[in-house]
């Protein structure tokens, strides 16, 4: 399109200045509150025509039509939602008549206000087609380029960028809004969302509102060395602040255009304005850059992966890059059930272990027989697009599933793979150029393997003139150096890591390998396998799927790492090892007591540890009882002390009462016939109509450590019932917790019906809104904590 | 304007400081080893894992505040001297709630019942500000659509049981919500059940 290529040619010149807001323009216009901005535009076309025309004086090169809620879902909220096309082709026009034809028109596209699949209730292909129709109207009005801006969710800026690139080859820009924390609302830093976009078919990608010119100069110079097309710029006038009830954009024309030129240095290429700014911004911030430079992208392509809420961009010198493979059913019947049951639990856990495990993208196969595939792979994107910051592998034999992931999946992903097979090449090499994914090139054609490095490498280079065809660079896929079994080929380990070498020195490219199929049928397989990692990292390897949980694995990954030089691989492998718990050696002679041991396990929280720690107290002649008395009650009344003086946090003080519970059920059988009586005995109940019990539930934990019988009514316990145990029990102490207003007025009632029935056991209370006041007012005792419930009951019980 | 806006997933991460602030830490005085933060913060993982944010808003127009009564449009009505100063200045009002699901509930019943309350009050405080942080992140989003009209949200919000503001009134904003449709339901103890769930109000400038 002639406007397209006027655009990249005056970017390749100059910065492009975008106009300011159009909102608060119209604001001072006369635009009054509640009505729908486009409708009243096009009732007062004169009023957006002379806001379009102060904007084109003042300097901008490409002024906004004022469509930016011209969708259906937001016209609807007028009613008007079947006008969506004629809203944005009238609006598109006037901004032409205001502007003639030296100005560059944008058809804008603004956020639905819904989120979309699978963060939201609106269906992505409804998403679509809501753009589509938006965007008819702009394109059938004269834009010469369309600007998708202001989106939080990224699902939503690909929704609308597809419906775009699927009508017309227009230039489109998008630009996301970030928060302060440098994240979308969604949690997109910019980086992920500039690869995603980018990858889609973006020709420019930015950030527009919610920050001020400063903090968007942070926003630019993150994602420029990521940038392969122009990036934009359009900060608000500052921050808004509240001034006499209305909010306010304070920073001038002056202050504003003063960061321009900084802008333009961080490499944005385009600048314009949003919230608070008005054509006296836009012109001072023409003036400011007019002579500005600008910073072309730093790079044609890029070797990146990324997802919704991170990235991952691959190089050739880092560390080797492992793919999590544990999401494949073979083999895994849990998995598998799950998949038949459309349950996703499994995936969820195998997600997030592996990431914790360090694995750097997750490969996803879910390939098995009686199930539907589509909406399986459909499911598991959505999952995993919540779950886990890891981008996606998506490994599947079949089309049509690698069609469903990519195109709903909110990022850039890797297809895996595509091989040389003719229907392979003619049906995903155009799926990955259209939605812009990476890919394994799998070196495999005419249905048989090549088995030596000479003839994969004629298959690769044929592959990648294909590939070249689309658009595709050498940083767009990686090579499967294809392993195979040395049991059934000696040659086969060889072969590969020669193909991985010609990939690395001569091809230059990126090289993945799935290694343990090299020692398939072969005894000491983790041997083999370690070996042949090394060896592949030595010939350049940049990836292995592989499981990250084995040990074996990521040990010699480290190793390799160091020894062949890798970018902080040197430290990585120290902090790995120094991590790696050391192996126990004889140490010094250990000088404590077995009663001291039993008061650090107890301070400590280690459950695991006090039965046997106990058991070499008991056999130094200590008896159970003393063991209670002068070891573990006072330990436990030590944890109580630093709990109160918030030296221990709460899972601190549960720690250490599990302990001590753990050692008193362990104890319990010699105290029976050694012990004194009971300390004494404690109803506890959350009251009626209330279900927290947390509280209550560590209370209970509490008193039975410091030797009291418990009597647990549980949650939402009816007064009679309440009452009718504390006739039948006889307990000490009743305690009550309740955690809402509502539910705190019933403990009064449970303690009148049972000063009815003539019980006067005293009574103790607790929870959230519970106060001293109110307990003293309705007769009862008052505790803050559990610690200190422990405490009134014992002041509770010497007292009588 | 009077439609509510469902929030299927809300995409927040655990707010780790005020979860660790919400179970007793207090920086400079309590002192926990490495082992104890590195099992606290995997407890912190594992219940965020388990909670599925969920929440819907709605934005109504204050027909009359007169101190101590606030009329809002859709025939609703608040009593609470409080709440009437809390939106002196405002015309309107945005109803919230947010819920983390049924999965992080069962998963305390289940720790408390295996008597692992350490791993039981670390979901539970999870939960609670995870739920909490759902409302933050409702007002900023709401927030994004209001810098366009030229407006903005108060920096608080208000909810039912709180000041002279009747937790009664929780079964109105529950109500109104429609939060039936996450699955979340009310007791006649105003209790919303999941327990994790909340819902405010609070006010446009």
């Amino acid at each position: 399109m002639i406007a397209a290529t006027k655009i990249k040619n005056l970017l390749a010149k100059k910065i492009l200045i975008l106009d300011g807001a159009t909102g608060t323009e119209l604001q001072k216009r006369g635009l009054p509150a509640g009505v729908c901005p486009e409708l009243w535009c096009l009732d007062n076309p004169q009023v957006i025509k002379d806001v379009h025309a102060a904007y084109r004086k003042a300097g901008a090169q490409i002024v906004y039509t004022c469509t930016f809620g011209a969708n259906r879902y937001k016209l609807k909220q007028y009613g008007v939602q079947e006008e969506v096309y004629s809203v944005n082709l009238q609006l598109a026009r006037l901004a032409r008549e205001a502007c003639g034809r030296e100005t560059l028109i944008a058809g804008d596209i603004g956020p639905t206000g819904l989120f979309i699949e699978p963060f939201g209730p609106l269906a992505f292909e409804e998403a679509v087609d809501a753009f589509k129709e938006q965007a008819r109207g702009l394109i059938d009005g004269g834009c010469d380029l369309i600007v998708i801006e202001t989106m939080i969710d990224i699902q939503e800026a690909r929704a609308a960028l597809l419906a775009v690139r699927e009508l017309s080859d227009i230039f489109t820009m998008v630009s996301m809004t970030y928060e302060k924390d440098g994240h979308t609302l969604g949690g997109t830093p910019p980086q992920s969302a500039l690869i995603t976009l980018q990858s889609l078919g973006a020709n420019t990608v930015g950030c527009n509102c919610s920050a001020g010119p400063e903090q968007m100069i942070d926003f630019i110079k993150m994602m420029k060395p990521y940038a392969t097309v122009p990036l934009l710029a359009k900060p608000n006038a500052g921050m808004p602040k509240l001034k006499d009830g209305v909010t306010v954009f304070e920073m001038d024309a002056k202050t504003f255009a003063s960061f321009g030129s900084d802008l333009s240095k961080a490499g944005a290429n385009l600048l314009g304005g949003c919230c608070g700014t008005t054509p006296e911004h836009i012109r001072a911030l023409s003036r400011a850059v007019s002579r500005k430079k600008p910073t072309s992208p730093v790079r044609k392509s890029i070797s990146a992966l990324s997802s919704a809420r991170g990235f991952l961009e691959i190089n050739e010198n880092s560390p080797l890059y492992i793919v999590g493979e544990r999401i494949n059913p073979t083999g895994k019947k849990s998995l598998q059930q799950e998949l038949t049951e459309g349950k996703l639990n499994i995936i969820r856990q195998m997600a997030q272990e592996q990431e914790a495990q360090g694995a750097a993208l997750l490969d996803v196969n879910i390939g098995q027989p009686g199930i539907d595939e589509i909406q399986t792979i459909k499911n598991v994107v959505g999952l995993l697009s919540s779950a886990s910051r890891l981008p996606l592998a998506i490994d599947s034999s079949r089309i049509e599933t690698i069609e469903a992931a990519l195109r709903l999946y909110p990022g850039r992903m890797l297809i895996n793979s595509i091989s040389g097979e003719k229907e392979k090449v003619s049906k995903l090499l155009p799926l990955a150029a259209k939605y812009g994914a990476m890919f394994i090139l799998l070196p495999l054609t005419g249905g048989e393997l090549p088995k030596t490095a000479k003839k994969r490498q004629t298959i690769i280079d044929n592959i990648f003139r294909k590939a070249q065809k689309f658009g595709f660079t050498k940083d767009d896929f990686v090579v499967d150096g294809l392993t195979m079994a040395v049991a059934s080929d000696a040659h086969a380990g060889r072969e590969t890591l020669a193909t991985i070498n010609w990939c690395k020195n001569t091809f230059k490219c990126k090289t993945i390998l799935g290694l343990s199929n090299v020692s398939f049928g072969m005894p000491g397989r983790p041997w083999l396998n370690a070996a042949f990692l090394a060896m592949a990292q030595y010939c350049g390897l940049t990836m292995a799927i592989a499981n990250p949980a084995s040990v074996e694995f990521t040990n010699v990954q480290k190793a390799g790492d160091a020894l062949t030089a890798r970018e902080k691989a040197s430290l990585q492998f120290i902090n790995h090892f120094s991590q790696q718990t050391a192996p126990q050696t004889p140490g010094p002679v250990e000088k404590s007591s077995p009663e001291e041991k039993v008061v650090k396990a107890i301070l400590d929280g280690e459950k695991e540890n006090i039965v046997v720690l106990l058991e070499e107290a008991l056999r130094t002649g200590r008896q159970a009882a003393e063991l209670v008395d002068e070891v573990m009650i006072p330990s436990i009344v030590r944890v109580g002390d630093l709990y109160e003086k918030k030296i221990y946090f709460l899972p601190q003080l549960m720690a250490a009462a599990e302990t001590m519970k753990k050692g008193l059920a362990h104890l319990d059988p010699l105290l029976k016939k050694t012990a004194q009586a009971d300390k004494g005995k404690v109803l506890l109940a959350t009251v009626r109509g209330d279900i927290h019990d947390i509280g209550k539930n560590i209370v209970a934990l509490l008193l039975k450590n410091y030797g009291y019988c418990v009597i647990d009514l549980g949650k939402d316990v009816s007064d009679q019932v309440i009452v009718s145990a504390a006739r039948k029990e006889k307990p000490d102490v009743i305690g009550l917790s309740a955690l809402m207003t509502t539910t705190m007025v019933n403990m009064k009632e449970v303690i009148t019906l049972a000063r009815e029935n003539g019980i006067n056991t005293d009574f103790l209370i607790g929870g959230a809104v519970v106060t001293e006041d109110f307990a003293r007012s309705i007769g009862a005792n008052f505790a803050r904590d559990g610690v200190e419930a422990v405490k009134v009951v014992e002041k509770i019980i010497k007292r009588h | 304007m009077e439609s509510t806006v469902f929030f299927e997933k809300i995409p927040m991460g655990p707010p780790r400081d005020k979860i660790y602030h919400r179970l007793g830490y207090k920086k400079l005085t309590t002192e926990i080893s490495a082992l104890q933060q590195k099992e606290t913060d995997a407890l912190i993982h594992e219940a965020s894992s388990l909670i599925a944010l969920q929440g819907m808003s709605l934005r109504l127009k204050i027909s009359q505040n007169d101190g101590e009564t606030i009329s809002v449009s859709g025939n609703l009505m608040f009593r609470s001297k409080k709440l009437s100063a809390f939106l002196r200045n405002c015309r309107e009002v945005i109803l919230m709630g947010a819920t983390s699901g049924s999965a992080i509930m069962e998963a305390i019943r289940d720790k408390t019942g295996r008597n692992d309350l350490t791993a039981a009050v670390v979901y539970d405080a999870t939960a609670s500000e995870m739920t909490d942080g759902a409302l933050e992140w409702i007002m900023q989003y709401m927030n994004q659509a209001l810098r366009r009209e030229g407006k903005t949200l108060l920096p608080r919000r208000f909810s039912a049981g709180y000041a002279d503001f009747a937790l009664e009134n929780q079964k109105i904003i529950y109500e109104k919500l429609q939060m039936d449709k996450f699955g979340v339901q009310i007791n006649p103890s105003y209790i919303l059940i999941p327990e994790k769930s909340v819902t405010a109000i609070t006010g446009i400038y």
